[in-house]
């Protein structure tokens, strides 16, 4: 009796670790074929087109209906635009995980944590209407602008976005630095702020540097908030308050547009791409960096 | 002094610090009772007793430590030269400048030997070069460390052995330049050699400093210290010399404990 | 306890006490408090900027009729009722998908590999999997399902796409919920004979069903608001003629979140605004509902599975 159920037991578990192993397996299949595809799709421009590699990375000279596949402003607009958003959402995301690692009374993080929470959940065109409709007027009025669509706008909006995801990976990471070292510092006669600014934020700064490498690779790959709010002007970015537009922006607005086998949608999707390498770049660097700490 | 008859103190040591009524409650949970102790100036004080007597809950409370601790709470005088230190107007960031504190585990930053060393400096206020790079000279001689780093100042604290960090913590402590030294337990993670450095250094110490020194050995505090407090749950019971302390006990507890009846 | 202090208290703590040097710290101190205060109420401020901002706006819209209405081609006064019934098919379709294969990976990479080659693999896979920007998935969805395959725009297609979107976040919160199973019950069940198949499912999946349906829940409130990645997959036009309320996988299918773009983007019907601010408002208050349910269901589970709360 006993061998007859063990040995449905047995075969139960080979059945279970080939499902579990295949469902594991979907990952590694998922990746190789998109990286494929966009790699297949998003370098057609450059050997079937003949494209100049060099003219699509830096000339801004986009006339998609013309032939001309110069995306630099659409680069720069992201690179602009994301920047904006580590500046402004970096030190406050940082700020506000030291404030829940080092000061908060458990009551009060308990209370504000939720709307951290909150602020994740929220979609991404969502915060791209709340752009439009609230930020974007703003701008306008203040900078006495016509239209308030801008890089700024893109910029604080973005910011907001990646708060939750900065100040979550700072807080970790502070909390990793040992009570000892507190201890320590405070021992010496150093005040609260000294022991943070001296001793924790260098001994975290590691795990900072990797909450604000996530930032910026969720930035880069935002698309409808800051297509709502950029005004999608193709062309190179000379200011902060003017519209302009990014890599993720022009996809979404004209991929349904473009041709099938055209150049224009191969340029759409070599910027794709693009988007891919950058974004895969950035969190392959957090690898090796963390890899080589340790 | 505390001691009511037996051997005599020297009548010209004057008190650094005196405890009046000490107690220390972690929430409602009540730590430390009444405590009483006063504590000659360039002496070395021990502070022995079996696990959880509350003598390093004791010490911390020496430099304000317990600020740091949420929900514990701290009444009674202590007082440094005959100032209290929980005044209303003493800022706890000073009484720590003037009462150092090297703990059980050695704790360097993660920053090179010298920064370490002129980190206290560097805080309050020191910035020119050379005052500091004799400032941590002077502090690594006297934590007996500089010979064995003196060319690799810049190397990372971290890289040293156990021993060496824990007088490196010392010298921190040192460029700070306070006049009381709270040790706890500060060679109990460490080898018999550096231990033995460690209670060396105590003794060369205490021409400049007063020292406080919380051990679970008593050989130690036979060896090193020159008063002695015996703790017992949350009690101070006997204090005194500790040649009296060892030898004519008078306590019953005490005497249990320097026996070894319990642990 | 305040006493008096002595009528001259020795130099030394005083001189300190009052020292140029220390004050001017303590005022540093105080300042970067009360900073890092205004910072953190920030977050909190923006919260209920952005809810109390939408409700305003939107609450007019909301009424039965904008719930379950369906949209107008051109005129004023349509409804978003298709295309919430599109958001909640597509997340259903898409857990369907995601949910058991996460699940099994996550048992697996948790329980079983050893750390082996293709434990690393599988793991580095996911995360690269996790860096693809939705809009980059959207187009390989693209490329596969509505090319490729010739499906034209589907539910179906899209909800693929999300699957391929959502599986490395949705197995990372298997993962966290099995490493929150204490190792004793293993232990426990190993040591009375059980195969591991055999403790997973009987007692560690059930240990853990809390912090997984929470992380589930969680994650369904952002395959909820999705859009990027189902523009160009499930599509962006409602099935307006037909019953709008389509069960076919294999149809068109606009979501609000997609509906929300579209009807700014499109700017056919007189009364944009008013359909967009109600459509933020109900996605705000989707979020809201997801994130409660996640919490309140997970913390039920687990006490009705583990007897704990």
């Amino acid at each position: 009796m006993v061998g007859v159920r063990a040995g449905k037991a047995h075969r139960d578990e080979r059945i279970a670790l080939v499902v579990l192993m295949s469902c594991s397996g979907i990952f590694v299949v998922a990746i190789a074929l998109i990286l494929g595809f966009l790699a297949f799709n998003g370098t057609e421009l450059f050997w079937g087109d003949r494209y100049s590699l060099f003219s699509f990375l830096f000339s801004s000279d986009w006339d998609a209906l013309n032939g001309h596949f110069g995306a630099a402003a659409f680069i720069a607009g992201s690179l602009v635009a994301t920047g904006l958003a580590i500046l402004i959402g970096g030190p406050l995301g940082v700020a506000i995980g030291v404030f829940f690692s080092e000061l908060a009374p458990k009551r009060v993080a308990s209370a504000f944590k939720p709307a951290i929470e909150l602020l994740v959940g929220i979609p991404s065109v969502v915060y791209g209407w709340l752009g439009l409709t609230l930020l974007v007027p703003a701008i306008a009025t203040t900078f006495h602008l016509p239209d308030g669509d801008s890089l700024l706008a893109a910029g604080i909006v973005l910011s907001i976005m990646i708060l939750p995801t900065v100040i979550s990976l700072s807080e970790d990471a502070l909390r990793v630095v040992p009570v000892s070292l507190r201890e320590g510092s405070a021992a010496l006669g150093a005040t609260r702020w000294e022991t943070i600014t001296r001793v924790l934020l260098p001994s975290a700064s590691s795990g900072l540097a990797v909450a604000v490498i996530l930032g910026v690779a969720r930035a880069i790959g935002e698309t409808l908030a800051v297509q709502l709010v950029l005004g999608n002007a193709a062309i190179f970015p000379t200011s902060l308050l003017q519209p302009a537009a990014a890599l993720t922006s022009e996809i979404v607005m004209d991929m349904g547009d473009a041709p099938d086998g055209s150049g224009f949608k191969h340029a759409l999707f070599s910027m794709a791409l693009l988007l891919l390498l950058i974004a895969m770049g950035l969190i392959l660097l957090i690898r090796f960096a963390l890899r080589r700490r340790t | 002094m505390m001691i009511e008859s037996q051997s005599v103190a020297a009548p010209s040591i004057a008190d650094k610090m005196k405890i009046e009524d000490l107690d220390i409650y972690y929430g409602s949970f009540r730590a430390m009772k009444k405590a009483n102790l006063d504590v000659p100036d360039r002496h070395v004080m021990a502070l022995i007793g079996p696990s959880g007597c509350g003598k390093s809950t004791f010490l911390r409370a020496l430099n304000r430590m317990h600020d740091l601790t949420p929900g514990a709470r701290v009444e009674g005088k202590v007082t440094l030269d005959g100032v209290d230190i929980y005044a209303p107007t003493i800022d706890p960031v000073t009484v720590r400048h003037r009462i150092g504190m090297v703990f059980q585990r050695p704790n360097p930053f993660p920053k090179s030997i010298f920064e370490n060393v002129v980190y206290g400096p560097k805080i309050h206020g020191e910035t020119n070069g050379a005052r500091l790079q004799a400032i941590a000279e002077k502090s690594l001689r006297a934590a007996a460390l500089w010979d064995e780093v003196k060319d690799r100042l810049n190397r990372s604290a971290l890289d040293l052995s156990g021993g060496q960090q824990q007088r490196l913590c010392i010298a921190r402590v040192l460029a700070v330049e306070p006049e009381v030294i709270l040790m706890d337990e500060p060679a109990s993670a460490l080898d018999p050699i550096a231990t033995s450095k460690i209670e060396d250094l105590i003794g060369e110490l205490k021409k400049d400093y007063t020292v406080i020194i919380v051990t679970h050995s008593m050989q130690q505090a036979a060896r090193i210290s020159d008063f002695t407090s015996f703790f017992l749950l949350g009690e101070l019971i006997e204090v005194g010399t500790t040649s009296d302390i060892f030898t004519k006990p008078r306590d019953k507890r005490t005497e249990d404990y320097i026996t070894g009846r319990y642990g | 306890m305040a006493r008096a202090l002595a009528a001259t208290p020795a130099p030394t703590v005083e001189k300190l006490g009052g020292s140029s040097n220390a004050r001017s710290r303590r005022i540093v101190d105080r300042i970067a408090t009360a900073l890092l205060w205004t910072a953190a109420s920030l977050v909190v401020f923006l919260l209920l900027l952005f809810i109390g901002f939408e409700f305003v706006k939107g609450a007019s819209t909301i009424s039965w009729h904008f719930l379950t209405g369906s949209p107008t081609a051109a005129e004023a006064g349509g409804g978003v009722g298709p295309l919430i019934f599109n958001s909640f098919y597509i997340l259903i379709l898409t857990l369907i998908f995601t949910v058991p294969i996460a699940v099994c990976s996550g048992m697996y990479l948790q329980e079983y590999a050893a750390g082996g080659r293709f434990k690393d693999v599988v793991q580095f896979s996911a995360e690269s999997l996790a860096t693809v920007p939705s809009i980059v998935m959207g187009l390989f969805g693209l490329l596969v399902f509505v090319t490729a395959f010739h499906w034209h725009f589907t539910a179906l297609g899209g909800a693929l796409t999300l699957t391929l979107l959502n599986l490395p976040a949705m197995m990372r919160v298997t993962q966290e919920a099995l490493a929150g199973v204490p190792g004793t019950y293993r232990e426990a069940s190993m040591g009375l004979g059980a195969t591991k198949w055999q403790t997973v499912l009987k007692v560690i999946l059930p240990s853990a069903i809390g912090p997984l349906t929470t992380g589930v829940v969680l994650v369904s409130g952002r395959i909820f608001g999705e859009t990027a990645a189902l523009i160009y997959t499930a599509g962006a036009s409602v099935s307006y003629g037909r019953g709008a309320y389509d069960f076919n996988p294999f149809h068109t299918a606009e979501t609000l979140a997609v509906g929300l773009y579209q009807v700014h983007r499109e700017a056919l019907v007189p009364d944009v605004d008013r359909i967009a601010n109600g459509s933020a408002l109900v996605l705000l208050v989707m979020v809201l509902v997801f994130n409660v349910v996640a919490r309140v269901v997970g913390r039920q589970l687990t006490v009705r599975f583990t007897g704990k709360a």
